[in-house]
This record gives C-alpha cells, sequence and structure tokens, in this order.
C-alpha cells in the first residue's frame, strides 16, 4: 500500500527543477483535467445552438470547422484527451498496484504516444483546409 | 512504493467514484472522439447527421451516460484538487454547492439538447 508523499510547496514555481517524473504526471494530469472539464461546458453551450434551429447547428459547427486555428485547437484538445486517458490508465494500474517500479516509463509512454498519435491525426484534421 | 502523488485521499467515496467513472469515461471519450473525427469529419457534421445518431436509443444512452459522468469525474476533480491545495471551511462548503450548482445545471442543459437532437422535441 502507497503512503501520501509530503510534496510541500509543489505550486512554488521556483520547484519545478526538482520535480520528479510522478510529480509531472500529477501536475500534467491536473493541467489537463481543467482544460477537460473547461472544454466540456464549452462543448455543451455550442451544441445548444441545436435548440434554436436544425440551421443554426449545422451553420455554427460548420462555421466553427472553417477556420484553421479551430482546426489546431483541436489536434490540442486531442492531445490533451490522450495524454489524460493514458496517464489515467497508469494511474488505475498504480492505485491496482501493477507496474510500481515502472511507473517513470509509464509516463514517459504516455508522453511519446500522445505526440506521435496526436501528430499523425493532423493530416485529418487539417483536412480540406488547403 | 516510496511516492505518490494524487489529489485524492485514498479510501474516500470521491476517490472510488473518480476511480469506477474513469474506467467508463477512457472507452467513452476515445469512442466519442473516434466517431466524430475520424469516422464523421467534424467539418461535415449537420444537424440531420447528430440527429440520426441521436435517434438511435443505444447511442443516446451511451452519449448521455457519457455526459453524467464526465461532469462529475470532472467537477469532483477540480473539488478535490482545490481541497488538495488547502480549500478549507466556509469557502470550502460554497465552493461545493457552486461545484454541484454548475453540473446540474450542466446535465440539465446537455440532457435538452440530447432529446432536441434524438428528435423527439422540435
Amino acid at each position: 500500500m502507497s503512503s501520501t508523499y509530503d510534496r510541500g510547496t509543489v505550486e512554488s514555481f521556483s520547484r519545478w527543477q526538482e520535480f520528479s517524473a510522478g510529480m509531472w504526471a500529477w501536475l500534467l494530469h491536473k493541467f489537463t483535467g481543467w482544460i477537460l472539464i473547461g472544454y466540456l461546458f464549452t462543448h455543451i453551450a455550442v451544441l445548444s445552438t441545436a435548440t434554436q434551429s436544425p440551421e443554426m447547428y449545422t451553420d455554427t459547427l460548420q462555421g466553427l470547422e472553417s477556420l484553421l486555428i479551430v482546426r489546431f485547437l483541436e489536434i490540442g484538445l486531442l492531445a490533451v484527451a490522450i495524454f489524460h486517458i493514458l496517464n489515467g490508465i497508469r494511474l488505475l494500474m498504480v492505485d491496482l498496484g501493477v507496474g510500481l517500479e515502472s511507473q517513470d516509463k509509464s509516463f514517459y509512454a504516455s508522453l511519446v504516444l500522445t505526440a506521435v498519435i496526436a501528430l499523425a491525426s493532423i493530416p485529418t484534421f487539417l483536412g480540406g483546409m488547403f | 512504493m516510496a511516492e505518490h502523488y494524487s489529489s485524492f485521499q485514498r479510501g474516500t467515496w470521491r476517490w472510488v467514484l473518480q476511480r469506477v467513472t474513469a474506467v467508463f469515461l477512457i472507452g467513452a471519450l476515445a469512442f466519442h472522439f473516434v466517431l466524430l473525427h475520424f469516422v464523421n469529419h467534424a467539418a461535415d457534421i449537420t444537424f440531420a447527421g447528430t440527429q440520426a445518431r441521436m435517434s438511435n436509443i443505444g447511442y443516446f444512452s451511451l452519449m448521455w451516460l457519457f455526459l453524467v459522468t464526465a461532469a462529475f469525474h470532472g467537477l469532483n476533480g477540480v473539488y478535490n484538487a482545490l481541497v488538495n491545495m488547502g480549500l478549507d471551511g466556509t469557502r470550502k462548503r460554497v465552493v461545493a454547492a457552486v461545484l454541484v450548482i454548475s453540473g446540474v445545471l450542466l446535465v440539465a442543459q446537455g440532457t435538452y439538447v440530447a432529446i432536441i437532437m434524438s428528435g423527439v422535441l422540435s
């Protein structure tokens, strides 16, 4: 059984150079989590155009998709979601006591896999823009 | 195990429910992204296509459950992160109330939107 580590004031910016892989994983999980819950509220707000009329819904979504910045934001959102999923699986494994000795490696693997999937998705997300 | 970083206190109900919803959300979020960005491209989405998907009771149920679990998981995560950062006393109770109300409103609006999308109401 693990014990909670007294990490002190990690929110102190000057301490970032002392952070271990586990601490970076924890901070990145929080950061991506804040983005995802913020996006959920935004997502429902945009989809709520469906309550006005079918045309407004279609026009709003297609209007947003015609903007290059939105396509890039979608790639960013995908990267955020993938990291949160992969690191979340890693956290579940840690809670189950699986692979405790490989926590650092699994964090680095999450980062690499996130980058690979996000980069590979670029043609799909930018499709039809140019 | 030497070090363990988490915003959650193990063994609490908030911790258990965060893990249970996480297991469902791993599959639901991946499915949602793949279906609406790789199978159907977001730029091609129309109300008619959305209605075709949402009029299927299985898909509708999955999306509604996705909304509820994502809202809980996200807001529970925010609450535990803030408590972990030292939120206490009256401010803790106010934040809890604001997050619960936000979650209820989000799920209510999302449910309304989902029903409109399904074509049951128009």
